[in-house]
């Protein structure tokens, strides 16, 4: 497997050096920002594989630097970094379009692996993020199915698998635990975390607004 | 009895009320009477209700308050009293009328505005629109006698333009005060909100600041610190004030987790989907959980344990997860009692069930689960 080129965007020194010096050699480093201008200017110069995004900075943060260039460079993926773990942050920032959340708090081997989880198309999910999907969906349980118009309806429910996938993530299971206990592959986990990722970011059913709006967001 | 002067009067020096009020109306007749009751309600203070000399309904109302109030009025009183005594000495006959109609309005209107009672009440507004009508017409009757009617309706009517002039005018003043007081407030809001987040930050993070530098050759003091710190800054920002002020099940996961952590060497992160209001079973649960963890803190060796509780409407889990050397439960000795009495026992005596998945070298994994329809 080829190093993933890795771009880090914080606004303090500090923490970039220690996320470089965590990765070491098994990344890439191709640049880094300390700012939304100069995050912008170097994403677009060098084309990284992922960027690691702080959420919290001065001139926007990290969601400004993301929603600049989503569209712009759909290649790149985006792994937020952040100290905070409140809902409303997490959910913006994933719902702006990053494919995973990790707080500054994480191991070393946890981050890289996050990295190249992430370089592979796959997403990062925290125990904390699953338990806010599961929050934010919780009102769509088994028995409770919401008929809604103009929208996608499988877009508003986690589908039992979904539902259990993001259980065991809140737990602590890793992919591999979560596959050899529901005797599913690896692969498939990690298909129905994108999937749940997927409805996170399109989804906007009314309890997903509902949840979001007593959260302070959106 | 009209407005308790008289009792209080009598409560002051200690005589009868009737005494007080009959002496009220003889020197009413001499007209002293009548300013000495106004003054005497003007400045008497409130009796407090329940006190045992308020035999009388004590009166509750507006009173002067500063020293410039109190000569404003007593002003005011000797003004009406002189203008009543040219009255009274012009002796005519048709000014009765018209002066008891507006002593009568006034009278009324004093008596609705000077309540404790809210005013929008019904009954005091229609009240209040009476007693004005009561004085205009007073007043109207009383010009119309003295034949000034004319000459005050052209007085009345350049009073209005000038007043109207004036007020169009400074305008723009007036617009300017308001402003400035708006932001004025904004600013003291701002300015009391940051003095908060200061007192707040001094109280725990500037301690634990000087504690971590005066323990800075202990790693391991250092980081409790920190992670202590770091979670009561986290929940004093993020958490929803539910939480923080306890009560539910996940404000009680919390304070749970934060005493394990401080007590033991394991580092804790709790994720709970779902609130529900503490009880009996709810408290039960958790200290079930709370051995789970300590005992994930003593025995697996791991650094940290995930938490994760869900609450449905059905029931109430709690998984705790470590990744240490894990065991197996089949060959535990009988004589290591903490997992089977404090977790299992008190889960199965609520009803609900405990499961402990474990094999070692794989971590360990207690399940607890609570349903809730017989906590309900």
């Amino acid at each position: 497997m080829t190093a993933p080129r890795v771009f880090v965007v914080d606004d303090h020194a500090m923490v970039r050096a220690g996320v470089r010096a965590e990765l070491g050699d098994d990344v890439t480093f191709v640049g880094e920002g300390a700012d939304v201008a100069s995050a912008v200017d170097g994403i677009r110069a060098t084309r990284p594989d992922v960027v690691l995004l702080d959420v919290h900075m001065p001139g926007g943060g990290g969601r400004t630097v993301l929603e600049s260039l989503r569209a712009e460079l759909p290649e790149v993926k985006w792994l937020a970094l952040s100290v905070s773990d409140a809902a409303e942050d997490v959910i913006a920032v994933i719902r702006a379009g990053a494919r995973g959340y990790v707080t500054k708090t994480i191991s070393g081997p946890d981050l890289l692996d996050a990295v190249r989880r992430v370089a592979d198309g796959d997403v990062v999910f925290s125990p904390r993020l699953a338990g806010f999907v599961l929050d934010a969906f919780a009102a769509s349980g088994p028995g409770a199915p919401e008929p809604e118009e103009a929208t996608d309806p499988g877009l508003d429910l986690l589908s039992s698998r979904e539902r259990e996938v993001m259980q065991l993530l809140a737990r602590g299971y890793t992919y591999r635990e979560i596959g050899s206990r529901l005797f599913i592959s690896v692969k498939t986990v990690e298909s129905h975390a994108s999937n749940v990722l997927r409805k996170l970011q399109l989804s906007n059913r009314n309890e997903l607004t509902r949840w979001a709006a007593t959260n302070r967001l959106l | 009895m009209l407005s308790g002067v008289a009792a209080g009067t009598a409560a002051h020096l200690r005589q009868d009320p009737l005494v007080v009020r009959v002496a009220f109306v003889v020197l009413s007749t001499a007209f002293i009477g009548i300013v000495a009751y106004g003054l005497l309600w003007l400045t008497m203070p409130v009796a407090q209700p329940g006190t045992p000399e308020a035999e009388a309904p004590p009166r509750v109302g507006w009173r002067p308050r500063s020293r410039r109030e109190v000569v404003g009025l007593i002003v005011l009183a000797i003004a009406s009293a002189t203008l009543l005594g040219q009255i009274v000495q012009w002796g005519t006959s048709d000014l009765v009328l018209p002066l008891v109609l507006l002593a009568i309005g006034l009278g009324v209107v004093w008596r609705q505005l000077d309540t404790d009672r809210p005013l929008d009440l019904p009954g005091g507004r229609w009240a209040l629109a009476g007693g004005a009508v009561l004085a205009a017409g007073g007043v109207v009757l009383l010009l119309a006698t003295t034949g000034q009617l004319a000459a005050a309706r052209n007085g009345f009517a350049a009073t209005l333009v000038i007043l109207t002039g004036v007020v169009l005018v400074t305008a723009p003043v007036w617009r300017r005060l308001l402003d400035s007081r708006a932001v004025e407030r904004r600013a003291r809001i701002r300015s009391e909100e940051r003095a908060a987040v200061a007192a707040h930050l001094h109280d725990s993070v500037l301690q634990t600041l000087a504690l971590i530098q005066r323990h800075a050759e202990e790693p391991q003091a250092v980081s409790r610190l920190a992670r202590s710190q770091e979670r009561e800054l986290r929940a004093w920002l993020y958490d929803p004030a539910v939480v923080r002020e306890g009560g539910t099940w996940a404000g009680l996961v919390a304070g749970m987790v934060a005493d394990v952590e401080s007590d033991h060497l394991l580092t804790v992160d709790p994720v709970v989907v779902g609130d529900t209001p503490v009880d009996d079973a709810i408290a039960a649960l958790g200290a079930a959980a709370r051995e789970a963890l300590v005992n994930a803190a003593k025995h697996s060796g791991a650094a940290s344990a995930d938490l994760y509780s869900e609450v449905t409407p059905a029931q109430v889990s709690v998984f705790v997860r470590d990744r240490g050397k894990g065991f197996d439960p089949a060959t535990v000795p009988d004589d290591r009692r903490g997992l089977r009495d404090s977790v299992s026992g008190r889960l199965t005596r609520l009803g609900g069930t405990a499961v402990i998945r474990s094999a070692p070298g794989e971590g360990t994994e207690v399940e607890l689960v609570l349903p809730r329809t017989t906590a309900a």
